[in-house]
C-alpha cells in the first residue's frame, strides 16, 4: 500500500516534467504540416507554450486506448467520431457560450460548436475525372458518375459505403435534405444499392485515400470518388489533367475537441479559441484546400503561398460553387456504422 | 344568423391601413405557428422513434423498434382520446369544415380552448405516427390566429372572415413554400369569393408567410420535385386516364372515412378506446409496412423514384394507407386528410405508371410525372380545390410541363368525384351537418335562414268557438284577409277567410285547409321556392314535431329577407375595399 502511494506521488510529480505543455493530436502528412504553419506555430509563438504534435489514425478508439497514457490534450477529429467519443465521456465538455461571443457562434457555418467539439474546417468527398478521357462533353453532375453509357470507363470508389450511398440517391433525384432520411429506411438502402449495381462492373476499389488521384493519373480509372484535397494536390502540384465536379459534394466537418483526461484544460481551450479565429482558418485554407467553418474567414483567403493558386475556388464549401451540396450527417454516421458496413458487405458478396 | 358584425365603415384610407396591418400581423403569426407545429411534430417523430432517421439509430435492437412501433401510436391514440374527452369543451378535433362554416356565416370559431387542444392533439397524433395529415390542423391554427380579429372593431365589414382567410393562406403558403397556392386555397375553399377587400389582404398574408419561411428561416419546401418534363404527347391522355382512376380511389377513400366513424361509434363505446384501437392497427401494420406511419414524407419521395416499389407492394400500400387513414380520422385522431391523400394519390400514380410502362410497355417520362399527377388529382378531389392543387405543383416544381400534366389529372378527377361524391370531403361533412354548399354560397346562406325567425307579430288566430263576426272585425283591424284556426291544443286546423264562401254561421263551417304550411325547419330558400304561385298574405308556421301553430310569416317579409340576404352577399363578394 505504501509503495502504491509512493508511486502515485511520483507519477504526479513526474507527469508535468515528462509531458509538453500542450499535446495536439492530428493526422500527419501534408495536412498536419499546413496545420503547424497556419495554426499551431502562431499559437506557440503567441503564448510561449511548448506544443507537441502527435499523430493518430482518426478513430475514437485510439483516443480511448492511447489518450491518457500519452497525455493527449487537443484532438483533431471527424465530427461523427467526436460525437461518439463525447457520448462515451472521452471528451471534455466545452460550453461554447463561454468560449465564443454570440456573434462568433452565429458566424460558424454550416453549424456551430456542440457539446464537445468546435468545427475547424470542411473537407469534401467529391467526384473527379480524367480530363483526357472525355474529349467532348465532360461530366458535370453526380448522375454522370452512374451513367456509363454517356461516360464509359472504370470508376474508382472507396471500398466502403461512405459517400457512395448518398450519391446513389442524389443521382435518383432525391434532394440533399432528404438523403439521410431515406437512407434510414430499408427501401432507401435497397434503392441506393440498386443504383450502385448499375455500375458494379465498372468499379475499381481503393482503400488508401491517396489512390483515387493516382488511378486517374495512370489511367486505371476515368472517374473517381475521393477527397477534394487529394485531387487538388494531384492537379496543382503534379499538374495532372484532373478536374473536380462540385455537384453532389459531401461536406464533412473536422473538429477540435479536448480529451477528458487533459491536465491543461485552460491551455487547451485557449488553443481552440485561437484555432477557431477566422484568421487562423483562412491561413489554413490558403495552404490546403480545406474550407473554413466560419463565414467571415472566406474573405481573407488569397493565394497558395507555394503554388500561387487562388485557393477559394478549391474549397469544398465555397459559396460560389453551384450544384448540390450535402453536409455529412455526423449523427447519422455515428449511429449507422454497423448497418452500413453490413449492408455493404452483403452487397459486395452478392456478386461472388 | 348570417349578418356580419355591425360596424360603421371607416374611411377608405383607414380601412386600407387596417386590412394591411391585420394581414401582416396575422401572416407573421400564422406562419410562425405553422413552422412551430411542423417542428414540434418532427421533434416528436424523432423522440418517439417514428421518423426513419430515429428508428435506424436503434437498428441493433429490433425488439425496441418493434415495441415502440406498436406502443407509440396506441398510447398516442389513448392520450388523444382522453384529452378530447376530458379537456376539450368541444370534445372532438376541429378542422377545415369548422373554419369554412365560421367564415361563411360570420360566426365565431369554436372556443379558443377547444381550438388549442385540437392543435395540441394534432401535434400528438402526427408525432405518434397516426396516419393523418398536418395541413388540416395547420389551416385550423391559421384560422385561430385570424379569428382574434373578431374582437377588433376597426370599421372594416367582415374583418374577422377576411383575417381568418389571411391566417389560412399564410399557413398553407408557409407549409408548401407556395404563396400563390396559399391565396387560392383561402379563396377557393374557405372564403369562396374573390372580393378585392379579401383578396388583397389574403395575398399580403400569404406573401408574408412565404417571406418568413424563405428569407428568415431559409426552410426548404416540404417536398421538392425535379422533373425532366413530358416527353411524349400521348402521355397527356394517360394522365387524364390516371385522373379518372384517382377519382375512383378518392371516392372510395372519402366514403370509407365517412362511414367508419359511426360504425366504430357503435362498436366501441369509449372514445379513447376507439383512437387507441386505430393506433394499434397502425402500429401492427407498420411492423410489416413502416411506410404507413405518420405523414409519410419519405414514402412520398420514394414514389417519385422509378421502380422504388414493386407493383404488388404498391397495391398493398395503397389499401393499407387508405384503410388506416379512414380508420384514424374516423376514430377521432386529430389531423387532416390532405397529406395522406397526397401519399395515396401518388402511390396510385406509381401503380398506374408501372402498369403503363411495365406491362403495356408504353414509353413514358418516368414515374415522377405520374406520381405528381396522381397525388394532385386525388388530393384535389378530397379538398375540393383544383386550382390550389394545380398551383402547388407549379410552385413546387416550377415546371410548366409537369403542371399541365397535373392540371389534366386534376380536372378529370374533379369531374368524376364532384358528380359521384360531392365537391369535397369538407362540403359533404358540412352538408351532413345541415350546411349545404353544393348549390353555391348563396343557396347555403338562404338555407341557413329559417322562416320561423321572420314570424309576423300581427297574424290573426281563431278557435272554433270564436264567432265569424269577431274574426272579421279583428282582420279588418289588422288589415289581413285570413285568420288561422287552431284547435284547443294550439294545433293548426286551417284557414278562415270571411266572405269567401258567402255568409258563414260558424268558423268550423268556413275553415279550409291551409294551401301552404311551413314548419320550423323550413329555410328561406325552400320557402321562396314554394311561394311560386301562392296567393295570400301569410303562410302559417307550425312546429314540425307537434304540429303546434307557431305564427305566420307574411309573403312581403320573406321577399324582403331574401332581398336583404342577396344584397349582403353581393356586397361582400364585390367589395372593393
Amino acid at each position: 500500500m505504501r509503495l502504491f502511494r509512493l508511486l502515485l506521488v511520483l507519477s504526479v510529480i513526474a507527469a508535468p516534467v515528462a509531458a509538453d505543455d500542450l499535446t495536439i493530436v492530428s493526422w500527419g502528412g501534408a495536412y498536419e504540416a499546413a496545420q503547424r504553419q497556419a495554426v499551431i506555430r502562431p499559437f506557440a509563438e503567441e503564448t510561449g507554450l511548448n506544443v507537441d504534435v502527435t499523430v493518430y489514425e482518426g478513430s475514437w478508439t485510439d483516443l480511448a486506448e492511447r489518450g491518457r497514457a500519452e497525455g493527449w490534450d487537443v484532438i483533431d477529429m471527424l465530427a461523427d467520431q467526436a460525437r461518439v467519443a463525447c457520448a462515451r465521456g472521452l471528451l471534455l465538455e466545452i460550453e461554447p457560450g463561454s468560449l465564443f461571443t454570440s456573434e462568433a457562434l452565429d458566424d460558424f457555418t454550416p453549424h456551430g460548436p456542440d457539446r464537445c467539439a468546435v468545427p475547424q474546417n470542411a473537407y469534401a468527398r467529391v467526384m473527379a475525372f480524367d480530363d483526357r478521357a472525355f474529349a467532348g462533353v465532360k461530366p458535370s453532375r453526380i448522375e454522370d458518375f452512374f451513367d456509363t453509357t454517356r461516360f464509359p470507363g472504370p470508376r474508382a470508389i472507396q471500398r466502403s459505403p461512405d459517400g457512395i450511398l448518398e450519391w446513389a440517391l442524389l443521382a435518383e433525384g432525391v434532394p440533399p435534405e432528404q438523403v439521410y432520411g431515406l437512407l434510414s429506411t430499408d427501401r432507401g438502402l435497397r434503392l441506393a444499392f440498386r443504383k450502385l449495381e448499375t455500375i458494379r462492373d465498372d468499379i475499381v476499389w481503393w482503400d488508401d485515400p491517396a489512390e483515387p488521384a493516382q488511378m486517374l493519373l495512370d489511367g486505371r480509372a476515368v472517374m473517381a470518388a475521393g477527397f477534394n484535397g487529394r485531387f487538388f494536390d494531384a492537379a496543382q502540384r503534379a499538374q495532372a489533367a484532373i478536374d473536380i465536379v462540385w455537384d453532389g459534394r459531401i461536406i464533412g466537418i473536422e473538429v477540435w475537441a479536448i480529451a477528458a483526461t487533459t491536465d491543461v484544460p485552460g491551455a487547451a481551450r485557449d488553443f481552440i479559441v485561437h484555432a477557431a479565429e477566422p484568421t487562423s482558418m483562412a491561413r489554413l485554407a490558403m495552404r490546403i484546400p480545406y474550407g473554413p467553418t466560419r463565414s467571415s474567414a472566406f474573405d481573407r483567403i488569397g493565394l497558395n503561398p507555394d503554388t500561387g493558386a487562388p485557393m477559394r475556388a478549391y474549397l469544398p464549401n465555397h459559396p460560389q460553387h453551384g450544384g448540390r451540396a450535402l453536409v455529412q450527417d455526423s449523427g447519422w454516421y455515428a449511429n449507422t456504422e454497423d448497418l452500413r458496413q453490413r449492408r455493404f458487405r452483403n452487397w459486395l458478396e452478392a456478386a461472388e | 344568423m348570417t349578418a356580419g358584425p355591425d360596424t360603421d365603415p371607416a374611411p377608405p384610407l383607414l380601412r386600407v391601413m387596417v386590412l394591411t396591418g391585420v394581414a401582416l400581423v396575422v401572416g407573421v403569426a400564422a406562419s410562425l405557428a405553422a413552422i412551430a407545429l411542423v417542428d414540434l411534430v418532427s421533434l416528436l417523430n424523432a423522440g418517439l422513434l417514428v421518423a426513419p432517421r430515429a428508428r435506424v439509430q436503434w437498428e441493433s435492437m429490433p425488439w425496441l423498434v418493434a415495441t415502440t412501433t406498436v406502443l407509440v401510436p396506441t398510447l398516442g391514440g389513448l392520450v388523444v382520446g382522453l384529452v378530447h374527452r376530458h379537456l376539450s369543451p368541444d370534445g372532438r378535433p376541429l378542422g377545415p369544415p369548422d373554419v369554412i362554416k365560421a367564415v361563411q356565416f360570420h360566426t365565431p370559431l369554436a372556443d379558443l380552448r377547444s381550438g388549442v387542444i385540437s392543435t395540441g392533439t394534432a401535434a400528438l397524433s402526427l408525432g405518434a405516427g397516426a396516419s393523418v395529415g398536418q395541413y388540416g390542423p395547420m389551416v385550423y391554427l391559421g384560422a385561430i390566429i385570424g379569428g382574434f380579429a373578431r374582437r377588433l372593431r376597426l370599421g372594416v365589414p367582415n374583418l374577422a372572415s377576411i383575417a381568418i382567410g389571411c391566417g389560412v393562406a399564410a399557413a398553407i403558403s408557409t407549409a408548401f413554400n407556395a404563396p400563390i397556392a396559399g391565396v387560392l386555397f383561402a379563396h377557393e375553399v374557405v372564403l369562396r369569393h374573390y372580393a378585392t377587400r379579401a383578396f388583397a389582404p389574403v395575398t399580403v398574408a400569404s406573401v408574408t408567410g412565404y417571406v418568413i419561411v424563405n428569407v428568415i428561416f431559409e426552410r426548404p419546401a416540404l417536398f421538392r420535385i425535379e422533373s425532366p418534363g413530358i416527353m411524349h404527347g400521348y402521355e397527356f391522355v394517360l394522365v387524364a386516364a390516371l385522373g379518372l382512376l384517382v377519382a375512383a380511389g378518392a371516392i372510395v377513400f372519402m366514403r370509407l372515412l365517412l362511414a367508419i366513424g359511426p360504425i366504430l361509434g357503435r362498436w366501441i363505446k369509449r372514445p379513447e378506446m376507439r383512437t387507441a384501437m386505430a393506433g394499434l392497427a397502425v402500429g401492427l401494420t407498420a411492423l410489416a409496412l413502416p411506410d404507413v406511419l405518420g405523414i409519410g414524407t419519405s414514402t412520398l419521395r420514394f414514389a417519385t423514384i422509378d421502380g422504388a416499389f414493386g407493383s404488388g407492394e404498391v397495391i398493398v400500400l395503397i389499401l393499407a394507407k387508405t384503410v388506416l387513414t379512414a380508420l384514424c380520422l374516423g376514430a377521432g385522431f386529430s389531423g387532416g386528410a390532405f397529406s395522406p391523400s397526397l401519399l395515396i394519390g401518388s402511390l396510385i400514380g406509381v401503380f398506374f405508371w408501372t402498369m403503363a410502362s411495365g406491362f403495356a410497355a408504353v414509353p413514358t417520362s418516368g414515374a415522377a410525372i405520374y406520381a405528381i399527377s396522381g397525388m394532385m388529382g386525388f388530393a384535389s378531389a378530397v379538398i375540393g380545390a383544383p386550382l390550389t392543387c394545380i398551383l402547388i405543383v407549379f410552385e413546387l416544381t416550377r415546371n410548366y410541363d409537369v403542371t399541365i400534366a397535373a392540371m389534366v389529372a386534376v380536372v378529370f378527377s374533379n369531374l368524376v368525384s364532384h358528380r359521384a361524391f360531392g365537391r369535397s370531403l369538407f362540403d359533404v361533412q358540412l352538408a351532413r351537418g345541415g350546411v349545404d354548399f353544393s348549390l353555391g354560397r348563396d343557396r347555403a346562406h338562404l338555407g341557413a335562414l329559417k322562416v320561423v325567425d321572420y314570424l309576423h307579430p300581427e297574424a290573426v288566430t281563431a278557435t272554433a268557438d270564436t264567432t265569424p263576426e269577431e274574426v272579421g272585425r279583428r282582420l279588418r283591424e289588422k288589415g289581413w284577409r285570413e285568420a288561422f284556426v287552431l284547435d284547443r291544443d294550439g294545433r293548426l286546423l286551417g284557414v278562415f277567410a270571411p266572405g269567401s264562401g258567402g255568409a258563414t254561421t260558424s268558423i268550423a263551417a268556413g275553415v279550409s285547409p291551409a294551401r301552404l304550411v311551413f314548419d320550423d325547419t323550413t329555410d328561406l330558400a325552400d320557402a321562396m321556392e314554394s311561394l311560386r304561385g301562392f296567393v295570400g298574405d301569410a303562410v302559417p308556421v307550425v312546429s314540425g314535431a307537434s304540429g303546434t301553430y307557431l305564427g305566420a310569416v307574411s309573403e312581403a317579409d320573406l321577399v324582403a329577407a331574401w332581398l336583404d340576404e342577396a344584397a349582403r352577399l353581393r356586397k361582400e363578394e364585390n367589395a372593393s375595399l
